[in-house]
């Protein structure tokens, strides 16, 4: 029997085994070949060779305008989300942190949305909107209005997808503030409300202060979550479109790849994709690491 | 915090409009899933006649039973096996001392930045080759490693007293032993609210399955639903509305099950549905 702590180095290879021939088989070699098909020209047919083309798919990509469109596109949906996914969040929190036990049944309801999947929110999204009989529609006729089709409208295809993912994340970010108001010394308010301070002074002058490196987390592991997940609506309800004008990177890719079969432009892609996920997600493991230390 | 009584009233009120904003919507689609057919069209949000013809129909019209039990057992295998790697990992990890753990666990932690969605292009190939399109083996295999509940549970695992170890290996257990008889029942709730949270990443998944199905054989319910939607859209409000209250059923009643620690622990996953 061996003492804790020391043992022949084997048996803990063995357990870690599994996991490092999964992600050896499933997530770096993968990541490598990926790397690979970005310098080939290939249409995803196995009986079909690749080609070694260079640097040639990363200009065409670049040069694209489908790229230019899922760039641009991906701005609005991270910039133009901000005010209400990151910053609707904080005043909420802060009032569900302030009723105590009062504010539980708040925190249940708006975090619903988040154990909803995304095609769920999309099927029931598109047939509230839908110009054909949907429920909107219904309701707007009861005052006489018609329902325009914004699924269909390039100028507001992209609202809608963005009102969309806000309403289903605003809640798990209000509990990300929620977490962050609980680390919060509660002598520090008494002291101020001691010296005569009311709560207007103590939201701006101690509470908004301590919530920032919560506000950055929240900020970037947002960023994350509109990169990744916002395919979802997109492919259910636009599949990119009307133009282009709801596509993102990551849907470009999707584009490339599986609907007109260049491989080559979807790796290219896929890189510059990561490359961008890489930069937020460095940015978002140094904040967890003081968001961590916060807590203790 | 105790507010006074303005900011109370506008915190009521900010909270309530917000709630209404997440609850009015749900509301109005499970009171569509009641309606019959010919009250689908009315502005009236709730059904006159209730009826569950919507579901019939939806298990008539579409293989959703089919889809169902794809997306059931899936999940359930699925979750299963990224518990049992991950707890082996964590134990592995946190057990003992040994050269090259660090860089193991770097390696771990490092799958954490490489998202699915830059891997998928060569997986995609690799199912192919493999004969493994379209079966419920695409759908498991891929997804097992899990990096973030080995970063949890490994945590719970250093909180452990190491005599604990010791004393379960001086009564003649094992360290494989140790780790069932001894070391998974005491993790009791944190495993349960990731055993929660995993469920839910599984069974609301649609872009992996989107990807390696292509038939009834594999597909799951959340790219069966979205297939309904294309094909039928205003001919089948009723059915769909049925459909995503059913979809969202399951993921709803764990979580209620188990509401605040599966809220805790969803916070410290970066799993966002």
């Amino acid at each position: 029997m061996t003492p804790s702590g020391r043992a022949r180095p084997s048996i803990a290879w063995a357990y870690l085994a599994p996991i490092l021939v999964l992600m050896a088989v499933f997530t770096y070699w993968p990541f490598i070949h990926t790397l690979y098909l970005s310098f080939v020209s290939w249409n995803l047919n196995p009986g079909q060779p690749t080609k070694w083309v260079g640097l040639a798919n990363y200009e065409g990509v670049a040069g694209s305008p489908l790229f230019a469109a899922a760039a641009r596109n991906t701005l609005i949906y991270i910039a133009a989300g901000i005010p209400l996914k990151v910053l609707l969040p904080i005043p909420l929190a802060v009032a569900v942190w302030s009723f105590g036990a009062g504010g539980h049944v708040y925190r249940t309801i708006l975090f619903l949305p988040t154990l909803l999947s995304f095609v769920v929110v999309a099927v029931a999204w598109s047939w509230l909107l839908s110009p054909l009989g949907g429920y909107m529609q219904q309701f707007l006729g009861l005052f006489g209005l018609g329902m325009p089709n914004l699924l269909a409208d390039p100028d507001w295809a992209i609202w809608v997808v963005l009102g969309l993912s806000s309403w289903k994340i605003l809640g798990f970010n209000m509990l990300l503030y929620l977490a962050g108001l609980a680390s919060i010394n509660r002598h520090y308010i008494e002291a101020m409300r001691l010296d005569g301070a009311g709560d207007w002074a103590v939201l701006r002058h101690l509470i908004w202060p301590l919530l920032t490196p919560t506000t950055f987390f929240v900020l970037v592991s947002t960023v994350v979550f509109t990169i990744q997940q916002v395919f979802t609506p997109i492919d259910v309800m636009t599949q990119g479109g009307p133009s282009n004008a709801t596509t993102n990177l990551f849907y470009m890719v999707y584009q490339y790849t599986f609907l007109t079969f260049n491989v080559g432009y979807g790796a290219a892609g896929t890189v510059l994709l990561f490359v961008l996920l890489l930069f937020v997600t460095l940015v978002k493991v140094g904040l967890l690491d003081r968001h961590v230390q916060y807590k203790q | 915090m105790e507010l006074t009584r303005p900011w109370k009233v506008i915190g009521h009120a900010l909270l309530t409009l917000a709630s209404l904003a997440v609850l009015v919507p749900m509301a109005l689609v499970v009171l569509a899933a009641f309606k019959p057919h010919n009250e689908i069209f009315s502005s009236v949000p709730w059904p006159q006649n209730p009826t569950w013809g919507n579901f019939v129909a939806l298990f008539r019209d579409m293989p959703f039973g089919q889809y169902l039990w794809n997306t059931a057992g899936t999940t359930v295998l699925r979750v299963g096996g990224q518990i049992v790697i991950a707890i082996l990992t964590a134990y592995g990890f946190a057990r003992w001392q040994f050269r090259g753990r660090d860089v193991a666990f770097a390696l771990v932690l490092g799958a954490m930045m490489i998202p699915h969605q830059l891997t998928m292009i060569p997986i995609y190939i690799m199912m192919g080759n493999l004969g493994w399109f379209d079966s419920w083996t695409a759908l498991i295999v891929p997804n097992l490693a899990m990096p973030f509940a080995v970063f949890l549970l490994r945590q719970h695992f250093l909180a452990f007293p190491p005599e604990l170890y010791d004393a379960a290996e001086m009564d003649g257990a094992g360290h494989w032993r140790a780790l069932w008889l001894v070391v998974v029942p005491n993790l009791g709730p944190a495993l349960s609210a990731l055993v929660v949270v995993l469920f839910i990443d599984c069974w609301n998944e649609y872009f992996w399955p989107l990807l390696v199905t292509d038939s009834d054989h594999a597909r799951t319910l959340q790219v069966g639903i979205r297939q309904y939607l294309q094909e039928e859209m205003a001919d089948a409000y009723g059915p769909l509305m049925a459909g995503v209250t059913l979809v969202s059923l399951p993921a709803l009643a764990v979580f209620f099950a188990f509401q605040r620690r599966v809220m805790d622990t969803f916070v410290s996953s970066g799993l966002k549905g």
